[in-house]
């Protein structure tokens, strides 16, 4: 813990729910508790059939330029209206497939909280979204086990629209068991 | 009745070898663009004493930038005609078969990455194949990455698809 070179040195601070500075100029966010505030979950904590809270989200065309750039996608069927309909035959620019996974991945990593981890996360396309749509990304817990004093816990997980799963999917989560720090 | 197929050979060809190598740096900036991007304002990201209070070195890079970490550039001039690079899938044409789409990904990752850890992701074709779904014909293209940091330490391996359709 002593080489840092490139953050600012800081005090060690104990394990408690991090207080974000007012000042910040923080993009609006869903009205759901962080991941800096919310209580950390344990696997004592969860079961067979626990569900993740539901991340919605409505993609607009603004988000979607900006993962196109933080992604290095020209793909034109996210950003050409013309091309997505007329060489492409959609409705409309689709949302981009990795930001569909990366939403669902957030509405896990916001799950398990700062001590828990990801360690496996797996999906499918399949389904297109367009901006506007809301969209809902969640999971159910299948299975969960002790493994090397940390509860191993798998999910399945989906990005919907409505009834439609647009990508059904699997993640495998860590968890710290309580009182086990 | 037999139809041509949807793969060239010379492309069929390239199943079991190496697609893609690339060497990248991660970078914490490209990544918090990234999860603004996505809405992910996770303090792992972005708050290096939050995440060292829960046992990192530093901020963490999210998980599933990874893949970003280490793409290249490509001259506008080069993109294909819908504006996709293909740099990172070795550039497998499919005159027939056109319209792509990102099929699927499967990862599993080992360990964190740390702002300037150098990675480098070495991807193989795993396999290429031609099958029949609801709305025709389409190309099941999958490739197999790993990703290693500047200490020869995986990080994180993966499985990715894309579907090719006429």
């Amino acid at each position: 813990m002593t080489e840092h070179p490139l953050v600012e040195p800081a005090p060690v601070v104990e394990p408690a729910p991090v207080v974000e500075p007012a000042e910040t100029p923080t993009p609006v966010v869903e009205p759901a508790e962080t991941p800096a505030t919310a209580p950390q979950v344990f696997f004592e904590d969860v079961a067979v059939g626990t569900e993740l809270p539901p991340l919605t989200v409505v993609v607009d065309e603004t988000q979607m330029f900006f993962f196109s750039a933080a992604t290095y996608n020209g793909h034109r069927i996210h950003y050409d209206k013309e091309w997505a309909r007329d060489k492409e035959g959609y409705d409309d620019v689709l949302v981009q497939g990795p930001l569909q996974a990366a939403l669902l991945a957030r509405a896990v990593t916001d799950w398990v909280g700062a001590d828990g981890r990801l360690v496996t996360f797996s999906v499918q396309n399949r389904a297109t979204a367009l901006p506007g749509q809301e969209l809902v990304f969640g999971g159910t817990v299948t299975a969960a086990r002790v493994e090397d004093d940390r509860g191993m816990v798998e999910l399945e997980i989906a990005g919907r629209r409505g009834e439609t799963v647009l990508m059904p999917g699997t993640a495998t989560v860590s968890l710290p068991l309580r009182g086990a720090r | 009745m037999t139809e041509v197929s949807l793969i060239p050979a010379e492309v069929a060809a390239r199943v079991g070898t190496e697609a893609a190598r690339a060497v990248g740096e991660v970078n914490r900036r490209d990544w918090q663009r990234w999860a603004v991007s996505v809405g992910d304002h996770n303090p792992l990201w972005f708050d290096a004493d939050h995440a060292r209070a829960h046992g990192y070195d530093d901020v963490v890079c999210p998980p599933l930038f990874l893949q970003y970490a280490v793409l290249g550039v490509t001259p506008l001039g080069d993109l294909r005609a819908d504006g996709s690079s293909g740099a990172a899938s070795g550039n497998l044409q499919f005159p027939d078969a056109p319209k792509r789409m990102a099929g699927g990904e499967s990862t599993t990752f080992h360990r964190p990455a740390y702002h300037r850890d150098e990675l480098t992701m070495v991807r193989t074709v795993e396999s290429i194949v031609e099958k029949q779904g609801r709305s025709g014909r389409f190309v099941l293209v999958t490739w197999r990455t790993t990703y290693t940091n500047q200490r020869d330490e995986l990080v994180a391996e993966a499985t990715t698809s894309m579907i090719a359709r006429p």
